[in-house]
């Protein structure tokens, strides 16, 4: 399975928020630092 | 979750949005999110797309996903990377904070 490498361009993906809007990494390009957070599960 | 909720003001005023990646539809994400008044994106990854795309490992023992992080800079740029090896395994905020003082101070530095 790929995995991310330090100082390697992020790969970009959209996905929809649990409101319906569609969220792209690239959206916060040039805007903010993003700290992905991949969950466990929440139980 | 609860650790990071507490510091969100610190990654906020670090100009840092935090994005929660998880298996859960769309309702579970929002129930929780409600519940624990929880101010981050959330994006359900049923079909694991974005997962897979980034690594997140399973545990085919205990079938559960380990967690991760990633921060990605304001070029796109991957510049903290944890993939993690048990389920406790998780960077401490001061860490993270740290990280990105250092990006942020770098940001000035080269507009100057």
């Amino acid at each position: 399975m790929p995995k991310v490498s330090l100082s390697t361009p992020a790969p970009n993906f959209s996905l929809k928020n649990f409101t319906g809007e569609t969220v792209s990494l690239a959206d916060f390009t040039g805007k903010a630092n993003v700290l992905l957070v991949f969950n466990r599960t929440f139980t | 979750m609860a650790q990071l909720r507490q510091d969100f003001a610190e990654f906020e005023k670090r100009q840092t949005r935090v994005v929660v990646v998880g298996p859960e539809d769309a309702r579970a994400f929002e129930a929780y999110f409600r519940k624990h008044d929880l101010p981050f994106i959330g994006l359900p990854d049923p079909t694991a797309s974005v997962l897979k795309l980034y690594g997140q490992e399973v545990n085919l023992f205990k079938l559960v996903r380990m967690p991760a992080q990633v921060i990605v800079d304001k070029e796109g740029m991957a510049r903290f990377v944890h993939y993690g090896h048990s389920m406790a395994d998780i960077p401490e905020n001061s860490e993270l904070l740290e990280l990105l003082d250092i990006i942020t101070d770098k940001e000035i530095t080269e507009k100057v």
